[in-house]
Parts: C-alpha cells; sequence; structure tokens
C-alpha cells in the first residue's frame, strides 16, 4: 500500500535564493512525522508546497500512489490537506464560529445558514479545549477580542473542523502555554487514531521527542537524513541538520573572553521582559560584536526593538552605567543608539528618493534651517567614500542601487550620526555573497573603530564568523551563550532547538 | 486585547451611534416642526429622503466589502438623464416601465464597469470610481445637455402621494429592502462579502472568491444608485444632469455615520439608513431654524468628522484612564 503522500525532489526557488534543492518526505495515515531544520533549511517552504500554496519547481507530490499538483490552498483542502499556518488565516471582525466555518457554512434548503448547527458544532470543537481556554469564549465571541494562544487554537480548530487527511502544523505550538500544548498532543493522538496523517513542524525538541513517530531532517534545500524518532538521539539530529563547516568569507579576529572582560561595560540589560520576551539579562562591551541567534521569532527583534524604545517593555537598561528608558527611537538615537532594520525596502528606505536625501534622513536636523546643503553633501559623499559605495552619483535614487549597496545606504544613514551603539535586525537577508563579505569588513572595522555592534541574524554562519559572543534565543529567553571554543554550528543548531549543549570540540 | 463594553456594543449593533444621533435630530426636528408625525409630513420628508437612502445602502455594501464608490452621483444622474428624456411627461405607463428596467440594467452596467476594474484589474478603488464617475457624469450630459423633459404627472403623483395605512411609501421600500438584506445576511454570500471586506488574505486562503464578492458589491451599487436616480426623478418629476452629484459625499457620510467603518468588514444597511435620515433631518432644522445654508455643510463635515474621531477618542480616554 502506497503511503498518504510522498513528496519526491522538491525543488523551489525564490529569486536568487534557492530554498528547497531536493527534499523528499513520506506519511502513512495516522502517523506523525516531524519536521526540523535550522534556519532557512526550507522546512516552511516544503509545507508551502504541500499545502498548496508555493507551486514548487521540480519534484513531484504523490497522494496514495498518484501524482497530483495543487494550484491553491483550497485544492490542497479539497484533497484533505489541511494548514495551521504560522502567519493567521482569521478575519479579525468576524466570530469564531464565522471563521471556522468559512466557505463550509451549513445549510438549510440548500441556502440559508444553519446558526443553530453551526453554533453547536463549534461548541463541540472548542469544548476539544475545554478547561485551557477561559469561560466566556463562545462561538459568537469576535476573533479581534482574543488573544494570541485562543487565536491560534481557533486556527488549529479551523484547519481541524475539515476532517483532513493530512493535518500541517507549522509553529502551532509557538504561542500556546504548556496546558494547551499537552491538550493538543492529547488530540493529536486521537487524531492519529482516527487514521490523521499530521506533519509536525516546532522549534521545541522536547515537543517533537514526546509527539513524533518519525521525523525527517532538512538542511540547505535537502532532505538529510529520516528514521523512527525512538531510535534517534537528539544529538544525532543536530549533528544532521548543522551544516558542514565551509570556508567562509567572514575574516574577523575574534576577541577572547579576557580581552571582553577588560573592556568597559557600554551596555547592560537586566531582566528585560516585554509580551514575547521573558526576562533577558546581557551585558556589553565597548566595540564587541555581540550576536544574537536561534530560529527566527523567539524574540530576538523584540530584544532590539525595546532597546531602541520601539516596544514597550519592563527591567532595566543602563547605557554607560547611568540607567535610561527609551519610549520613542528618537530618544535612542540621541543617545548614540542605531537600528538598522532587516525589511530595507519597508522600514529602511524611501526608495524613490535620492541617496543623498536617504543618507540625510536622520541627521537633517544637524543642518539647522535654512539647510546647510553643502555640508549636508560634503558629510553624506564622506559617508559614501566610507562605504565604498557604487553609486552614479548622491542624486540618484535608492532604487538604482544593487541590493548591496542599498543596504549600505541603510546603514550609511546611520552612521552619519556616529553611532555608539548599532543594532542589526537581519541585514543580509537576500544579499548575495559578495556584498555579504564587504559588509563584514564594514562590521569590522566599524568594531575596530569601538562602535558596539548587537547583531541578529538568520544566517548562523555569519552569526559564528563574525560574533565575539553569540547568545541563543529560545521561546523569549537567553537559550545559551556561546563564546570562544564553543562558538560552533553544532552548538548553535543544538541550543537553537533547546537541546542541551554539547561537549566542546 | 480586552474590549471595551462601548465596542462590544457597537460590534454587535454598529448603527448604535447613529441611532443616539437620530433621536437627537429627530427632537430638535420635533421642537421646530411639531406635526413633524402626521402622515403627510411625515410622506413629504421621507419622499425627499428615499434617494439618498438608496445610494447610501449600494455604498455600504461596497464599504463592507472594503471599497468605496464615488461614482455613485453620477450614475443617479444618468439614471435621471435618461429617464427624462425617454420617458416624457406624456409618455405611457408601458414605455416608463420599460425604461425604468433599462435603468437599472444601466446602474449595474455602471457598476460592472467599476468592479472589473477594482476587482479584476485591483485598481485603487477610490482613484477608479472617480475616474469612471467623469465617465458617467459626461454621459449623463450627452443624454440631456440641458435640464428639462420629465415625466408624466401620473407617475410623480404615485411617488409623492402614496400612504398606505398612515405610512409613506419609503418606508415600504425601505422594509423591502431591509427583509432582502437580511436574507442576504443569512447566506454564504452574506458571510463572503464580510469576510472579504475585514481581511482579504485570509479569506483568500479559506477558499472564499475574493474577486467575483468585490466585483458583485459595485454591480449592487450600481443598482442601488440606479434606484435611487428613478427615486429623484420621480421626486421631482423632471431631468437634470447634475441631480445625482451631492449624492455621493452625502451617501459616504451616511454609511460612516452608520457605523460602516471605511476599512471594510463590518456595519450594515440599517445604520447608513438611519444616517440618510439624520442627514435629512438636519437639513430639515437648518431649513427651519432659517440659518445661513454654510450650515448645513458645516454640520455635515462635523458630524462626520465625529463620527469617524468618535471610536478612537473612546478608547484614548479609556487608556487615559487604564
Amino acid at each position: 500500500m502506497p503511503p498518504l503522500l510522498a513528496v519526491r525532489n522538491a525543488a523551489k526557488r525564490y529569486g536568487a535564493v534557492q530554498a528547497l534543492t531536493d527534499a523528499s518526505l513520506e506519511i502513512s495515515a495516522g502517523e506523525t512525522l516531524a519536521l526540523i531544520g535550522a534556519n532557512g533549511s526550507g522546512k516552511s517552504t516544503l509545507s508551502k508546497v504541500i499545502n498548496g500554496v508555493v507551486a514548487p519547481d521540480g519534484g513531484q507530490l504523490l497522494l496514495d500512489g498518484r501524482m497530483v499538483r495543487f494550484d491553491s490552498p483550497h485544492a490542497a483542502k479539497d484533497a484533505g490537506i489541511s494548514t495551521v499556518f504560522q502567519e493567521l488565516s482569521l478575519v479579525p471582525q468576524m466570530t469564531v464560529a464565522e471563521n471556522i466555518w468559512l466557505t463550509r457554512e451549513p445549510l438549510r434548503r440548500n441556502l440559508l445558514i444553519d446558526r443553530r448547527t453551526e453554533r453547536q458544532r463549534t461548541e463541540e470543537l472548542l469544548s476539544l479545549f475545554g478547561g485551557t481556554l477561559r469561560a466566556d469564549l463562545t462561538p459568537d465571541t469576535p476573533v479581534s477580542a482574543l488573544l494570541p494562544d485562543e487565536r491560534q487554537i481557533v486556527e488549529i480548530l479551523k484547519a481541524i473542523s475539515v476532517n483532513p487527511r493530512l493535518l500541517i502544523l507549522d509553529e502551532a505550538t509557538a504561542s500556546l502555554d504548556s496546558r494547551q500544548v499537552q491538550r493538543l498532543f492529547e488530540l493529536i493522538g486521537q487524531w492519529k487514531a482516527r487514521g490523521t496523517a499530521i506533519i509536525f513542524i516546532s522549534h521545541r525538541m522536547t515537543e517533537i521527542e514526546q509527539i513524533a513517530d518519525r521525523y525527517s531532517v532538512l538542511r540547505n534545500g535537502q532532505t538529510v537524513g529520516e528514521g523512527a524518532m525512538k531510535d534517534a538521539a537528539a544529538g544525532d539530529l543536530v549533528a544532521l541538520m548543522a551544516p558542514e563547516t565551509s570556508s567562509s568569507a567572514i575574516e574577523r579576529h575574534r576577541l577572547s573572553p579576557d580581552d571582553l572582560a577588560a573592556r568597559r561595560v557600554v551596555l547592560q540589560i537586566d531582566d528585560l521582559r516585554t509580551s514575547v520576551l521573558r526576562g533577558v539579562s546581557i551585558q556589553v562591551h565597548e566595540g564587541e560584536l555581540l550576536g544574537i541567534g536561534g530560529l527566527k521569532g523567539q524574540g530576538q527583534r523584540d530584544l532590539l526593538l525595546a532597546i531602541f524604545g520601539g516596544a514597550p517593555y519592563s527591567g532595566r537598561i543602563l547605557l554607560d552605567g547611568k540607567p535610561v528608558h527609551f519610549t520613542h527611537p528618537r530618544q535612542a538615537m540621541n543617545h548614540g543608539v542605531a537600528l538598522v532594520p532587516g525589511d530595507r525596502a519597508g522600514e529602511g528606505l524611501l526608495s524613490i528618493r535620492a541617496i543623498l536625501e536617504n543618507l540625510l534622513v536622520p541627521s537633517w536636523r544637524a543642518y539647522g534651517f535654512p539647510l546647510r546643503m553643502k555640508r549636508a553633501r560634503q558629510d553624506a559623499s564622506a559617508i559614501a567614500t566610507r562605504l565604498d559605495l557604487k553609486m552614479a552619483g548622491l542624486d540618484a535614487p535608492v532604487s538604482s542601487l544593487s541590493g548591496g549597496n542599498a543596504q549600505k545606504v541603510v546603514i550609511g544613514k546611520w552612521l552619519l550620526r556616529n553611532p555608539r551603539i548599532l543594532l542589526l535586525d537581519d541585514p543580509t537577508k537576500g544579499v548575495d555573497i559578495a556584498t555579504k563579505a564587504e559588509f563584514y569588513r564594514l562590521l569590522t572595522r566599524l568594531c575596530d573603530e569601538g562602535t558596539t555592534v548587537i547583531l541578529y541574524s538568520s544566517d548562523d554562519e555569519e552569526l559564528i564568523g563574525l560574533s565575539d559572543r553569540l547568545l541563543v534565543m529560545h521561546d523569549g529567553r537567553i537559550g545559551s551563550e556561546l563564546a570562544g571554543a564553543s562558538l560552533t554550528t553544532a552548538n548553535l543548531v543544538a541550543a537553537s532547538l533547546g537541546v542541551a549543549r554539547m561537549e566542546t570540540p | 486585547m480586552k474590549q471595551s463594553r462601548w465596542q462590544q456594543a457597537t460590534y454587535r449593533h454598529p448603527y448604535l451611534f447613529a441611532l443616539l444621533l437620530l433621536v437627537v435630530a429627530f427632537t430638535a426636528n420635533l421642537l421646530l416642526q411639531p406635526n413633524l408625525l402626521e402622515p403627510t409630513t411625515l410622506n413629504s420628508n421621507m419622499r425627499v429622503f428615499l434617494p439618498l437612502i438608496l445610494v447610501a445602502i449600494g455604498q455600504a455594501i461596497v464599504m463592507i466589502g472594503g471599497g468605496i464608490d464615488i461614482s455613485v452621483g453620477s450614475i443617479v444622474s444618468v439614471v435621471n438623464a435618461l429617464l427624462a428624456t425617454q420617458i416624457g411627461l406624456s409618455g405611457d405607463p408601458s414605455t416608463a416601465g420599460m425604461m425604468m428596467g433599462a435603468a437599472l440594467v444601466v446602474g449595474m452596467g455602471a457598476g460592472a464597469l467599476n468592479g472589473l476594474f477594482v476587482a479584476y484589474l485591483r485598481l485603487q478603488p477610490i482613484i477608479t470610481t472617480f475616474a469612471t464617475s467623469f465617465i458617467y457624469a459626461g454621459l449623463a450630459l450627452f443624454i440631456l445637455p440641458n435640464p428639462g423633459g420629465g415625466v408624466p404627472s401620473r407617475l410623480t403623483a404615485f411617488y409623492r402621494e402614496t400612504i398606505i395605512l398612515w405610512l409613506p411609501l419609503a418606508f415600504y421600500v425601505i422594509a423591502l429592502i431591509l427583509l432582502v438584506w437580511a436574507f442576504i445576511r443569512r447566506t454564504r454570500y452574506g458571510r463572503y462579502l464580510y469576510a472579504v471586506g475585514g481581511k482579504a488574505d485570509a479569506a483568500y486562503e479559506t477558499g472564499v472568491p475574493v474577486q467575483a464578492v468585490q466585483f458583485s458589491t459595485y454591480v449592487a451599487s450600481g443598482l442601488m444608485a440606479a434606484l435611487g436616480g428613478i427615486a429623484m426623478t420621480l421626486l421631482t418629476g423632471s431631468g437634470n444632469a447634475q441631480v445625482g452629484d451631492p449624492l455621493t459625499l452625502s451617501s459616504i457620510t451616511a454609511a460612516v455615520i452608520g457605523g460602516t467603518p471605511l476599512s471594510g468588514g463590518a456595519g450594515g444597511i440599517a445604520g447608513p439608513i438611519i444616517g440618510a435620515v439624520i442627514l435629512g433631518l438636519i437639513r430639515n432644522i437648518i431649513s427651519f431654524a432659517s440659518v445661513a445654508t454654510w450650515w448645513q455643510t458645516f454640520v455635515n463635515a462635523a458630524i462626520i468628522v465625529l463620527a469617524l474621531a468618535l471610536p478612537g477618542i473612546i478608547n484614548l480616554v479609556r487608556r487615559r484612564k487604564g
């Protein structure tokens, strides 16, 4: 008997990035398969290939041994494949019941919606999580009034309400509390007994060990191993996930822990808490390059935003030993803190405006009224030279620059203000290798000049190569700190998944 | 994200704010015009309000679906020009019936053009319908370059004078539309409408035919504008190619006062109906209080700003307290 679903040699390319090269998996009815891999290994892309959100460039999809092709999420759903999306698919203005049954409303005489039946069925679904939800959560509660965990549960119920043959849970447990997770696992057990196949994607290794029958490991878009969960030790899986160490373009002389200890502490954070962060304490030294790693969405971005005054927080932040509490980015900027956003098109650049204007946006105030354009132009061109910006001229629009050079403008506009602390939010995402190398040299130089850099990156290799110290975040906490000899990709991957740290080689 | 009681109440009953305002406007009007509730006075008011009510309903449907229709006023003008020239002051009832049918088709056609641009070619709704409004306004002027023409007095008398069981004709028209709306709300199409206006991506992901729903809202709006045009023609009894112009902004005002957010996905048509009545009552009050007409524009604008800002103000006050 053929497996319920088989993916053979799937490939998918997004622009310049090859997200999947050769991914394969098989899953049978009544089985739970854990899909695991490090950042950017292609887990999400593979699940999107299966549920029809993304059309693969190559490879085959076999359902019950027959070739299929899904043009839309709807087609996949008709075939019995249901997904709990990470980006939620609920309409906030509609009620819980309306959302769960959207497009599948029970009808009377084939025309009118049978609200009583709809209500009843919704209550039955909600009772699956009974006891872990607040009591006043009814089918008529609008989704906009729900908390993140409740929305996630509604999303799960919506996915299961179609009685799928295959359920994909993509980080579905991320916002649930432990009781809700346990209930979900009990339910998964029941669904398995009914013959539902489940693909489980999670960043929590303990959950994977608890719930999965089999595993499939992705690395750089390629399936590199699979087997029964009971035969696998966490350490082996981590070894599979970690990419082979390649000689990279990064040449940075790492500061030793002793060097660092001798330096002045520029930034001290005690017990920082936000809606995502759960008590983060950090000390950063002058001229240090502190890496922040871990799987995506573990609170790294929140940490940078909180320091920059862009997100409300509780806790203590000391800048040069003096307590500060920024509630607006302008205050942080005035204290020499700069944040370079990751989404450079959306947050970092005014792409149709001139390079000159973009470089000067944060600094116009320094040029008085009326603006002293001559000096502004001098300063901007000094920065352009320092960054080795390849451009037609300062008056050319930013949109005429290559991706890497545009990224330099994003950083350059903050350098004009001579920041002492530079926060970087995944700066090299979607940047080609040559530009990356140039960017690394720039960072190295900045650190040598005494600028303190906090770098969050989803590129593990880059973090290992650049960081003096590396903090790995997991579930809103610092999972572990890697420095010196323990700064290896294997340790980073292990820490990302919350697995106990391995011995240093 | 706990919602305030006011938010919950307005979620369930989006016309709550409009109802409050209606009571105020109605009381003021009653003081100035004590015979307001007599059948003939009621009728003479409602027959004037009805064109805007019809247009505002169409506008609200588009807005619930996440769009906006700036061309409704011009569609009213086209229909008015069409009827005034084609039926004529001495036209017979069968031509009149045929031309009214044709007017509805024209209205839906104009709406379909809007829908084609917005839903299928994904053009920005404000700009698109603003642009098409000139096409329709031009068409109206082409049909009827100078004010003139008209419809037979028998028809206008029917529209103006019909009172059944003390209630004017307009009430029965509104009741019929509310009935149809209550039916639509209980069909899948009704749910799709709100889902598309609320979060089109999520609706698409779930399998809702987003583009078809968006398209349909513009056709519905065109149909309601045509009905408004017919009512307007029967009210005035004459033709004027610019008669619909003021209805565009008034219909949006009525919909917003009636609890239809510009962001879509919420509201209903009861609110916009009340909103249109409020606008009419304000016009009455101003004429009876014999104040300058610029007050009317001023008060209209003040009310729409208030209606838009009120939820934000309430939240702000609550946050300050909390």
